[in-house]
C-alpha cells in the first residue's frame, strides 16, 4: 500500500508538466503531496551530446548538503540525444514539508586543466498529507 | 442620320441591359450573402480550446574546457592570463532559471606544489542575454541560446608560488 502510495505521488509529479525530448533535465519544478512519510518524483536526465555520457543524480537540500534519498538508478550511461526516467524517493525525516533539489551531473571531459561539470538542478517541494 | 439614330438607340439599350445585368448581379450577390448569413448562424459551432504549459527548462552543452596560464610573478594560474582561454558552455533556456558557478572543490595540484591557492571562477554569457563576468548565481530571464565563458582564476600570495608540473581543477556550471 505504500509503495502505490509511493509511486502515485510520483505519477502526479511525472505528468503535470509537458515533458519534452533532449533537455537535461525534466522537470525541473515540481510540488508533490504524499500520504506517506517520503514522496517521489521521476525526473528524466537527457543527454544533448551526440556521444555516450555517464549521468549521475543527485539530491540536495535547501543548503546544497546530501539528502539520502532513495534513486533509481543513481548513475547510468545515456546514449547521445536520448534520456530515461529516474525515480527518486525522498523521505520527510519526519517534516510536514521539504524542499530539495534533484540534480542531474554529467562527467566532464578529461585531460584538460579546467574541466567543467554540467549540473542541472529542479526544485521540488514535498508536502506530507495526514 | 437614321443609321446613327439607330446606332445611337443600340449603344443605349445595350447599356440599359449592362445595367440590368449589373443591378441582376448585384442583388444576387445580396442574396447570396443573406443565404450565407442564414446558413453560418443556423449550422451548430463549437469552439476547440488548445492550452499549454511550458515549465522552466534548461539545457547545459559543454562546448570546451579552459586552459590556465601562469603569471610572470608566478602567483596567478589562471584562463584571463596571456595564452590561456575560458571553457565554453551553451545554455538553452525558456528562461526563469538561474545560473551559477560552485566554489572550486576538486583540484589536482603538482607534488611540489603543498602552498594554499585560492580558486575563484567565475562565468559571463552572451547571445540570448548578456551577463557581465560573475562569480555569483544570476537569473536567466530571456528565453533562448546563451553562450558562457568560464574562467577561473588560481592565485597565491605572500612568498608562495605556483611550481611546475601539471595543475587540474573542475568548475561545476548549475543551472537550476
Amino acid at each position: 500500500m505504500r509503495t502505490i502510495a509511493i509511486l502515485a505521488a510520483g505519477l502526479t509529479a511525472v505528468l503535470s508538466p509537458i515533458a519534452a525530448t533532449s533537455q537535461s533535465m525534466t522537470p525541473m519544478r515540481g510540488e508533490m503531496r504524499s500520504f506517506t512519510d517520503a514522496f517521489a518524483v521521476r525526473v528524466s536526465p537527457g543527454n544533448p551530446y551526440n556521444q555516450r555520457i555517464r549521468v549521475e543524480v543527485h539530491v540536495y537540500d535547501q543548503d546544497f548538503q546530501p539528502v539520502d534519498a532513495r534513486i533509481t538508478p543513481s548513475a547510468f550511461l545515456l546514449a547521445g540525444q536520448a534520456s530515461r526516467p529516474v525515480l527518486v524517493v525522498v523521505p520527510f525525516d519526519g517534516a510536514n514539508e521539504r524542499k530539495v533539489r534533484i540534480c542531474t551531473e554529467s562527467i566532464p571531459f578529461p585531460s584538460e586543466q579546467t574541466q567543467i561539470r554540467a549540473q542541472i538542478c529542479g526544485k521540488f517541494f514535498g508536502h506530507r498529507r495526514f | 442620320m437614321q443609321p446613327a439614330t439607330t446606332s445611337g438607340y443600340r449603344r443605349f439599350s445595350l447599356k440599359l441591359l449592362s445595367v440590368v445585368i449589373s443591378l441582376n448581379a448585384k442583388l444576387t450577390t445580396i442574396k447570396l450573402a443573406a443565404c450565407a448569413g442564414q446558413t453560418a448562424s443556423a449550422a451548430p459551432t463549437g469552439n476547440v480550446l488548445f492550452n499549454g504549459t511550458i515549465t522552466a527548462t534548461c539545457t547545459v552543452t559543454i562546448n570546451s574546457n579552459g586552459t590556465m596560464t601562469v603569471s610572470s610573478n608566478l602567483q596567478s594560474l589562471s584562463s584571463h592570463n596571456a595564452g590561456g582561454s575560458a571553457g565554453s558552455a551553451q545554455v538553452d533556456t525558456t528562461g526563469g532559471v538561474s545560473l551559477s558557478v560552485d566554489p572550486v572543490t576538486t583540484t589536482s595540484v603538482p607534488a611540489s606544489d603543498t602552498t594554499a591557492t585560492t580558486w575563484t571562477p567565475t562565468f559571463a554569457t552572451s547571445g540570448a542575454q548578456t551577463v557581465a563576468e560573475t562569480g555569483t548565481a544570476t537569473a536567466l530571464t530571456v528565453p533562448g541560446t546563451s553562450t558562457v565563458a568560464i574562467n577561473l582564476a588560481g592565485t597565491t600570495s605572500g612568498i608562495n608560488r605556483f611550481s611546475a608540473g601539471n595543475y587540474q581543477a573542475t568548475v561545476t556550471l548549475r543551472c537550476e
